[in-house]
């Protein structure tokens, strides 16, 4: 399955919100990379991952949520972790990143 | 030791057909009576065995590499195998990102399967060895 991305700002909660459809794996995390990058980048906002449609995450998908953090707090903002299921859940929860991030379920 | 049959294919170290390795062990998986969370567990290891060594193997080395899918009744042994170079902890203890990620996928690995062994092979490659078991194995589900 490929990865699709959808991103748009939310003016109420004053961020940008990620939706990526599909898998993040070591095959489309480098285009999730580059548009979590840019996004960063370019705005002073928190960025949400709204991962309702994210079926499946590895371990390279997951090191560019850390980076992305690394890059988000030297601008003091956050990186929001929200609707995962429960097999990213888990994964979080073995990797010890539910402490790392915000998660929302 | 029981073992019913096995499996063998030939993957080539790119990113693109790790999927292809997921698919087979979920396919493998399911055959055996593994239920849904268990090959979940699976695919995620398969994958994160398939990244570490693609990661980790010397750009020279185009080789396709192995898995092997052995399966018993009551556990499937999964090899994934290399022709070529080896397991180092130098590697492991890198800082940069990449290994930082290749720390995250040995954890995810040691924690979804119930034995794991990273394996070096002196000039014949190196392989990881992941063991899964069923926890009930009831009549006829398991191949």
């Amino acid at each position: 399955m490929a990865l699709k991305l959808e991103k748009k700002y939310n003016k109420d909660k004053n961020a940008w919100i990620i939706k990526p459809i599909g898998e993040v794996d070591i095959y489309t995390s480098p285009n999730f990379k580059k548009e979590l990058t840019d996004i960063i980048k370019e705005n002073e906002t928190d960025v949400i991952i709204d991962c309702s449609q994210l079926e499946y995450i590895d371990s390279t998908g997951l090191g560019v949520l850390i980076s992305g953090l690394k890059k988000i707090k030297e601008k003091d903002k956050n990186i929001i972790i929200e609707h995962i299921k429960p097999n990213i859940k888990k994964l979080l929860d073995i990797t010890g990143l539910n402490k790392v991030f915000i998660v929302k379920e | 030791m029981d073992k019913k049959d096995s499996l063998k294919i030939s993957i080539p170290k790119k990113a693109e057909y790790v999927s292809i390795a997921r698919l087979t062990a979920s396919s493998v998986g399911s055959k055996m009576g593994f239920n849904i969370e268990e090959i979940d567990d699976i695919k995620v290891a398969i994958a994160e065995a398939c990244i570490n060594l693609i990661q980790t193997s010397p750009k020279e080395n185009n080789d396709n590499y192995e898995i092997e899918f052995n399966i018993y009744k009551d556990k499937l042994i999964i090899i994934v195998k290399d022709k070529k170079g080896t397991f180092t902890n130098e590697e492991i203890q890198k800082d940069d990102l990449k290994n930082q990620e290749s720390k995250l996928g040995l954890f995810i690995i040691d924690a979804l399967m119930d034995d794991v062994e990273f394996i070096n092979y002196k000039d014949i490659g190196r392989e990881i060895r992941m063991t899964k078991r069923i926890e009930v194995v009831r009549d006829g589900d398991a191949v």
